[in-house]
């Protein structure tokens, strides 16, 4: 009987894992991406929007750009948290469904940049929300947004998935 | 029992699920490398689907929690009941009887129906405008399609899909009805919402439309219950105006004509504003077709 029961154990923990692989296979390769700028100058979001032309061609990676939060995997942030797109960033994050990630894009969604220190700027992204992956530059070109992107989808890959907070 | 593994696995459930799949992978590949892109690659619709339905799925506030639940499932339901009307594959269809081509075009609209109705379930703006732009659309394009599948019917004298579908066999219709013929491939563009008519999901105006407030398991039934009537309605075009489908080899290479066609048209054209939608096929679609039925009838008349 006990040696029944952990075989069925056995096979529930298998059909489990596989479950697990074929889920993590599935979002490492269907990664669609929503776009906000929580107060950049606007040179990260022309890159973003660059990269999703037909020259990067993101789509045989399987990214896609989705206009609503709803749809989106990931959340590419530009930009430095100004005082009034705080409340507005958190409410995109958190109308996303879960699994989620944010790609902080740009040196002022790392640190603020050289928007560090305003009377209205709270600071960088991190501050807000939990950041994943960062992409420096200023503004990041193309290859190193997508980089971002292929870095992220190295760790969801991998056997545990870290978050930086 | 055969009609059991019918319903599950073919010609009407699984391996319809894995045809639409395998048709929109073949339509956005076909867009993107006339775009001269790469493209996704073949597993994408998949991983997809599999991803959405590992989502979470967020009920929003202010909807009704049983419509919400429901709708996708009803949408998915109809559009695979309607494929068993229809000869999936080239094969005989699984069920017939005389007016089964009301009852699958009346399917096959449940899908844009749901959509409507889960857009103005919610409170959203964006669903709300989308909902009523799918709605709209299904308003106009609804009668013209039905105008021109009822071509053939008119002309093989039965409203059997089965019976539309041996007469077509034995007669190009491409050759007597060529206007029916391009005005249902458009309205097959207008069901499915793509890119030319694409302003209920118009996703640089609102959003992505009706389906704005849907993730995870309600977007991936709704995308499966579009795939799968991508799959049944250039099924019924090819049956209908391309010589019938006798067998798995004819449908493959005359659905994947059509699904060209499809694809270099929505490559070529932008989207048309939603007034310009309606005017164009109640103007030239609907005007054109019922000319069409006159010639026929008149000729039908004095030929026999």
């Amino acid at each position: 009987m006990i040696g029944g029961a952990g075989m069925a154990n056995n096979l529930e923990d298998r059909w489990q894992q596989a479950l697990e692989q074929v889920k993590t296979w599935a979002r490492a390769n269907s990664p669609w991406a929503i776009h906000f700028n929580s107060g950049s100058c606007n040179g990260c979001d022309i890159e973003i929007l660059a990269t999703l032309t037909p020259l990067y061609d993101v789509e045989r990676l399987g990214i896609k750009l989705q206009g609503s939060p709803r749809h989106a995997d990931v959340l590419l942030c530009t930009g430095p948290v100004t005082r009034q797109a705080r409340d507005r960033l958190r409410r995109v994050y958190e109308q996303m469904p879960e699994p989620k990630f944010v790609i902080a894009v740009g040196s002022c969604a790392i640190s603020g940049g050289a928007f560090q220190g305003c009377y209205n700027v709270i600071g960088h992204i991190d501050e807000v929300i939990p950041v994943d992956v960062y992409v420096p530059g200023c503004p990041p070109r193309p290859e190193a947004i997508i980089d971002g992107v292929a870095k992220l989808l190295q760790v969801l890959q991998g056997t545990e998935v870290t978050k930086p907070l | 029992m055969s009609e059991l593994l019918a319903l599950l696995f073919f010609p009407a459930g699984l391996s319809l699920l894995a045809g639409g799949l395998v048709y929109e992978w073949v339509d956005r590949k076909l867009v993107a490398r006339l775009q001269n892109r790469m493209g996704p690659r073949w597993y994408q619709p998949l991983a997809d689907i599999v991803k959405l339905l590992a989502k979470e799925e967020v009920i929003p506030t202010g909807v009704n929690k049983l419509l919400f639940v429901g709708l996708p499932i009803a949408a998915l339901a109809g559009a695979l009941t309607s494929a068993l009307y229809v000869p999936m594959f080239g094969l005989a269809p699984s069920f017939s009887f005389p007016g089964d081509l009301i009852v699958a075009l009346y399917l096959l609209s449940l899908l844009t129906l749901c959509t409507g109705l889960a857009g103005s379930n919610t409170t959203n703006t964006f669903s709300l405008v989308g909902a009523t732009r799918t709605l709209t659309q299904m308003f106009s394009y609804e009668a013209p399609f039905l105008l021109t599948l009822l071509g053939p019917a008119l002309a093989a004298g039965t409203w059997q899909i089965g019976g539309i579908d041996a007469y077509a066999q034995n007669h190009l219709l491409l050759l007597t009805q060529p206007i029916g013929l391009l005005v249902a491939l458009i309205g097959l563009m207008g069901k499915l919402e793509l890119s030319p008519f694409d302003s209920p999901e118009a996703e640089t105006e609102i959003v992505a439309g009706a389906l704005t407030e849907y993730s995870g398991r309600g977007l991936a039934l709704f995308r499966l219950g579009k795939n799968v009537e991508l799959v049944i309605g250039l099924t019924l075009v090819a049956s209908f105006y391309l010589g019938g489908l006798a067998n798995p080899l004819e449908f493959l290479l005359k659905t994947g004509g059509l699904l060209l066609g499809l694809s270099l048209i929505q490559a070529v054209m932008t989207r048309l504003r939603i007034d310009q939608t309606v005017g164009m096929w109640w103007r030239y679609g609907a005007l054109l077709v019922l000319a069409q039925w006159l010639l026929l009838i008149v000729t039908q008349g004095t030929v026999s």
